[in-house]
């Protein structure tokens, strides 16, 4: 089976809070000199269709919106195993919300052409609005499963699972289609080997511009409306945290319970 | 102007989600100036709820009931939302941001009517008859204001972002059934079985318990994740982890505390080991009280917590279970 996986890249999210700052004029995080990773959950989006692939002796395509310094996450990408990585590029398509990012990642799958399934991350690691998934799934006239763990091939068809309250549901859909992809046990990403680093390196890396694809950059989205951020802040924490004290942890073990049964909390 | 709010019902009762996205659709029907609040009830032999949502703040409750509709199915909700839109037409369509309805069915939607939406809010400000949305971004690192524009403003709202409001019986309503030939829709992606899991801990579930302990990959292994389980044990509390728990296997997923876990609001949250990213703060921090134990004093949970003990949980964990069993 083919797989294509949507991928974007982003500042790392584990930067820690004391170090994360935003541009107030631009509304966005302040790159600094922080890396650029893999959005979580699309690299557990690429794992999925790594795993289909050997399951079925089948291939995968990465395709990602953005400019030469989303190179390094694709030979991430393909060091993981992944056979073909695309970029996709226009100073407009950044400024794009995910109507517009939906509709370019649409004309780049229609010119990749032949697949069986589109995976997307339930949602980036920087707005998470989750939005694109769906709104592809619209644009290609795909059925959509969403916010699924895996798939497994099965007589022509796929079954997938998804985590609900009592356990999980079972789905089934027929190819082609499109899945946003959450995690678990059995989807963690595998790390991209020393020799794959080495390989991805001279990989030839497609580079499509919005004339490529097709696009009209002027009408990109929909009409008279824009999902956009209008203010961006961060958020002041005015917890007091009171330390239980004590020499030894026995103490502060004996002192944490005195209090909580004072505050009536136990 | 009209809102509409989308309540999804699969078994006895109405899910607190729910009630949770009409509270917000009343407050801003409100905020509006009065506006109607019209409650979209869906499910198998649900009509019975309809008074209830007129209680707790609708205006008119329509309800669309149908033997297919008893699985959570995003598909058929997808199309039952879609015709009750309309059929209601309204101005603003609440949901609220579970799984199904914040990941599926509004994002679907909104890309079918071509028309705004904002996800997982936790409130709104209407200046002059214009909605902004707020929510969290970067993982709970900042918050933003949003607006979509659109005919028609989608919105799905984190879960305990809003209060259910009290029933009020006095309240007036109708409640109506919508006639929709949901036999004739055929569903792509089709749910072929649900397969139900026992709990993996005893004790109370995440979703109701007064107390939880959770651990995190301060806990090393899986096996130190024991004592985080006889804690729990001892206080009756539901057990819980962060994200590094969950992926290292030592709880399982549906008991990740987190963005994209359970969001959950006991009286107590005793957190061990976790060094407390916003992504796990946005899941724990309605909390009434947070307890951390950590090793690390720079840790960011101590300025989220309320109580601090800095030590290894290896000094504290055993005197802590000892001291509790003896209650």
């Amino acid at each position: 089976m083919h797989t294509i996986v949507c991928m974007k890249q982003i500042i790392d999210p584990e930067v820690p809070p004391h170090l994360f700052e935003i541009d107030a004029e631009e509304m966005k995080q302040v790159r600094g000199t922080h890396p650029l990773v893999i959005s979580a959950y699309d690299e557990v989006a690429i794992e999925v269709g790594l795993q289909l692939k050997e399951k079925t002796d089948g291939k995968v395509t990465v395709i990602t919106i953005g400019g030469e310094d989303t190179v390094e996450s694709l030979h991430q990408a393909l060091a993981m195993g992944v056979d073909q990585a695309i970029r996709v590029t226009d100073p407009a398509f950044g400024e794009a919300d995910a109507f517009g990012k939906a509709q370019v990642l649409a004309a780049a799958i229609r010119k990749v052409g032949d697949y069986d399934l589109v995976l997307c991350g339930r949602q980036a690691g920087d707005v998470e609005l989750g939005l694109v998934g769906p709104f592809l799934a619209e644009e290609l006239d795909l059925p959509c499963a969403s916010i699924i763990a895996n798939v497994e091939p099965e007589d022509g068809k796929v079954r997938m699972q998804r985590s609900v309250d009592v356990g999980y549901q079972v789905l089934e859909t027929a190819t082609p289609f499109l899945a946003t992809v959450t995690n678990d046990e059995s989807n963690v990403p595998r790390y991209a080997s020393v020799r794959g680093m080495l390989a991805a390196r001279r990989a030839e890396i497609p580079v499509w511009s919005a004339e490529d694809l097709g696009l009209d950059v002027r009408k990109l989205g929909l009409e008279a409306v824009q999902i956009r951020i209008d203010e961006l802040w961060i958020p002041e924490r005015e917890v007091e945290c009171e330390l239980i004290g004590g020499e030894t942890g026995a103490e502060k073990a004996k002192n944490l319970v005195e209090y909580l049964k004072q505050e009536k909390l136990i | 102007m009209s809102v509409l709010t989308i309540c999804a019902v699969t078994n006895e009762a109405v899910p607190s989600s729910a009630l949770e996205a009409l509270a917000a659709a009343r407050h801003l029907a409100d905020a509006l100036g009065g506006e109607r609040v019209q409650a979209l009830l869906t499910g198998s032999s649900v009509t019975e709820h309809g008074a209830s949502l007129i209680e707790r703040g609708a205006d008119e409750v329509v309800v669309v009931d149908h033997a297919r509709l008893e699985t959570l199915d995003g598909e058929l909700v997808l199309a039952v939302v879609e015709k009750a839109v309309e059929e209601v037409s309204p101005d603003i369509v609440i949901f609220p941001h579970t799984d199904l309805s914040g990941g599926h069915v509004a994002p679907r939607l909104a890309r079918r009517l071509e028309t705004g939406i904002v996800t997982d809010c936790t409130g709104f400000e209407v200046d002059d008859g214009a909605i902004q949305w707020v929510r969290p971004v970067y993982g709970g690192k900042a918050m933003a204001v949003m607006t979509a524009g659109g005919p028609i403003q989608l919105a799905t709202m984190r879960s305990l972002a809003f209060e259910p409001m009290e029933a009020d019986a006095s309240r007036e309503g109708d409640v109506r059934e919508l006639t929709f030939d949901l036999d004739g829709v055929t569903v792509a992606v089709p749910i072929v079985d649900t397969i139900v899991q026992e709990e993996a801990f005893e004790g109370p579930s995440l979703d109701r318990a007064d107390v939880i302990v959770s651990g995190g990959r301060g806990m090393g292994e899986e096996k130190n994740f024991e004592q985080v389980k006889e804690l729990a044990r001892a206080l009756d509390a539901a057990v819980g982890g962060s994200r590094p728990a969950a992926d290292s296997g030592w709880v399982p997923h549906s008991h990740l505390v987190g963005q994209t876990g359970k969001i959950v609001a006991p009286q107590l949250y005793i957190a061990i080991g976790i060094s407390g990213a916003p992504q796990h703060m946005s899941g724990a921090g309605s909390a009434k009280t947070i307890v951390a134990i950590n090793k690390d004093e720079d840790a960011p949970i101590f300025k989220a917590a309320h109580i601090g003990v800095v030590d290894e949980w290896e000094n504290v964990l055993p005197p802590l279970i000892d001291e509790l069993k003896q209650e």
